[in-house]
């Protein structure tokens, strides 16, 4: 059995800009490789420049890798095969409020990957986007929306549809819940949690936050200055009390809670 | 001793859609030393009311108060001129954007030498020149910076956003403020980040006598000395008083969201469960609910919350709520 997704020595250096052609190169990321399988969400940790998002846009097909390769169910990703990767894996950015059109409306922005990637009629275009935006829990009145009008948690849940409508394997999401407001961004991660269980979709998920890795991470990979130094189960990393960096980054912070008795009335829905 | 003592705080600002109340009827009561936490998600009025106390709002905005005293001082009785005084000698603020705080020009040594009072530094002009100079290293050890000799040589922009906080929370201090206003970033810190500056904030509360005012959006992250805590929701006050009365035992179905919503409360809840969240999303100013703001969204609500609460007095606790989780005549 192929993996869903295996990154195998991938590489990326950037040739520093006044540099010549002997001058070291800086290296984003050193080759590391790791699995994914179906349904499962990976967290990407690590300080900031530690090469997180280079890795995810790699990953997402925004950005290159110098070195190594990728394996999309056994199949090797090349940018030639473009359309496949676009299909199969899609990103979404952390900056809502700017990754979408300003002048298109909604029901247009979702229709548009569906217009460059599909074979679909137009009939069957409009069906697809009022199924996904209902996904989101949204209605089918927002496709007359125009971003402006939205709040930014709805904003966020374009964003998600869109990454969603070509019904992809694997959702590599960076940083894509910071921005956003307490109860905003528990509607999302339960929104990502249903997505996960009704589709089968994957995630990739880079983070600050070790309360949302704890709680919804299936695997975590943690970066130190490109290097990875971790990648395992959740549980056995967390367990992890050998490495100092691991410990600094995960344990001090789920260690910090407030005491809050919460078997009181439980009234509040979900 | 009192410091701070704002009753009914009501700003009203003229939109193109009629008057809007962006805040109403906030309360805040402020000891010497003591460290207070005002909660709320985005657009609850928790900058604005920042910028009251500090006397930075649009003169153009209605802005009314039972009472908005400093240090047993009114201050809506006085001139723009003595308020300006007032505020520039005891009060220092951090603003919620770093980069629009630090001047992209100059050093960090300049600007923290321009935030030292003039008459601190004194005798001749070499004499004066090396003052200011250990004054800069000490303000830099102060915020928890060792490496002061490049970070005094550094322009913003060449800082990480940790740095970047501390230097200036480094030049809010360099007055000696008795009040510091301290505005969290909204896009997110790093934990360890964050970690460090509520260290450093607590740290500075006790060691410089100083009142440390900290907004965050996270009850869940709130630091951990935190005495008293506001929670504001659409420029409502919800519920106000001791953090720990409130945290142990919310009176106010917000206040109760808030911290079944925060990961960091939530322990217990088995792997990749719902999370518990208010529905909806946050009113704009145009589509404010009549009433009780929280109305629509709120698991409680009743026919007569169309009807702004009245404020429920309860030891040392304030809240506005018709149907409070807590029975105050136990
Ligand atoms: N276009 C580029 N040219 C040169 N170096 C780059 C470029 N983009 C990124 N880097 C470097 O690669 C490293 C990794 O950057 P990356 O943006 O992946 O970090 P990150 O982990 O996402 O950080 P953050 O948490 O701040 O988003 C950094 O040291 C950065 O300076
Ligand atoms: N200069 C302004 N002009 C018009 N409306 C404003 C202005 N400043 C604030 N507001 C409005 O007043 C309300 C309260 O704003 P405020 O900045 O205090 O919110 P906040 O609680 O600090 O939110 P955040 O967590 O996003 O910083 C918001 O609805 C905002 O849109
Ligand atoms: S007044 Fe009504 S709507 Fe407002 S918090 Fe109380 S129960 Fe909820
Ligand atoms: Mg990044
Ligand atoms: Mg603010």
């Amino acid at each position: 059995m192929s993996h869903l997704l295996e990154v195998r020595n991938l590489g990326k250096t950037y040739r520093s800009r006044k540099g010549w052609p002997w001058t070291p190169k800086s290296v984003a990321i050193e080759p590391l490789s790791f699995t994914l399988e179906a349904g499962e969400i990976l967290a990407v940790m690590g300080e900031t420049g530690s090469g997180k998002s280079t890795l995810a846009q790699i990953i997402g097909g925004v950005d290159t890798a110098t070195s190594g390769e990728i394996l999309l169910n056994g199949q090797k990703l090349h940018s030639n095969n473009y359309p496949q990767l676009c299909n199969n894996i899609r990103m979404i950015f952390q900056d809502s409020e700017n990754s979408l059109n300003a002048h298109l409306n909604i029901g247009k922005q979702l229709e548009e990957p569906l217009l460059f990637n599909t074979q679909l009629t137009a009939a069957e275009r409009q069906e697809r986007v009022n199924l996904t935006l209902q996904r989101v829990g949204m209605l089918r009145e927002h496709w007359e929306f125009y971003p402006h009008m939205l709040s930014s948690g709805q904003k966020q849940r374009v964003c998600i549809a869109r990454a969603i409508i070509l019904e992809p394997q694997i959702v590599v999401a960076d940083e894509a819940l910071v921005a956003l407001d307490p109860s905003i961004r528990a509607q999302i991660i339960n929104l990502m949690l249903d997505l996960q269980k009704d589709m089968g979709i994957s995630y990739i998920l880079v983070t600050h936050s070790p309360q949302i890795v704890k709680h919804i991470a299936d695997k975590i990979l943690i970066l130190y200055r490109g290097k990875m130094i971790a990648f395992d189960k959740t549980d056995i990393v967390l367990e992890d009390t050998q490495q100092t960096y691991v410990q600094q980054l995960l344990h001090e912070h789920l260690k910090q809670n407030i005491q809050y008795n919460s078997d009181r009335s439980a009234k509040i829905a979900d | 001793m009192q410091l701070l003592d704002i009753r009914n705080l009501t700003v009203e600002m003229q939109t193109a859609h009629g008057i809007v109340r962006v805040l109403d009827k906030v309360n805040l009561q402020l000891t010497e030393g003591e460290i207070h936490s005002i909660v709320g998600e985005s657009g609850s009025g928790k900058s604005l009311l920042a910028k009251a106390i500090m006397g930075f709002i649009n003169p153009n905005w209605q802005v009314t108060a039972d009472r908005l005293w400093w240090n047993g001082q009114d201050l809506l009785a006085m001139t723009p001129k003595q308020r300006r005084k007032i505020t520039g000698r005891d009060m220092a603020m951090i603003f919620q954007d770093p980069n629009a705080y630090l001047d992209p020009n100059s050093t960090v040594e300049q600007q923290i030498v321009e935030a030292i009072p003039q008459g601190d530094v004194r005798g001749t002009f070499m004499r004066r020149r090396v003052d200011r100079k250990t004054r800069v290293k000490r303000l830099l050890h102060r915020v928890g910076i060792r490496d002061h000799e490049s970070i005094m040589e550094s322009y913003p922009f060449e800082l990480s956003q940790g740095i970047a906080q501390k230097v200036s929370i480094a030049i809010a201090i360099a007055h000696r403020p008795r009040l510091l206003i301290a505005d969290e970033p909204t896009t997110a810190m790093e934990p360890s980040t964050r970690l460090q500056i509520h260290r450093l904030l607590a740290r500075l509360a006790v060691s410089q006598k100083m009142s440390v005012v900290l907004i965050s959006q996270d009850v869940g992250s709130i630091l951990p000395e935190t005495k008293r805590l506001t929670l504001l929701y659409c420029g409502q006050l919800m519920e106000t008083g001791p953090a720990h009365d409130i945290l142990s035992e919310p009176a106010h179905p917000y206040t109760d969201s808030m911290l079944r919503m925060s990961l960091q409360t939530q322990q217990e809840l088995p792997h990749k469960a719902r999370l518990p969240t208010l529905p909806g999303s946050i009113p704009t100013l145009r589509h404010m609910p009549i009433g009780c703001r929280l109305g629509p969204r709120c698991p409680y609500a009743q026919k007569t919350c169309v009807k702004a609460p009245r404020a429920t007095h309860d030891r040392q606790r304030v809240y506005h709520c018709h149907f409070p989780l807590l029975d105050s005549s136990s």
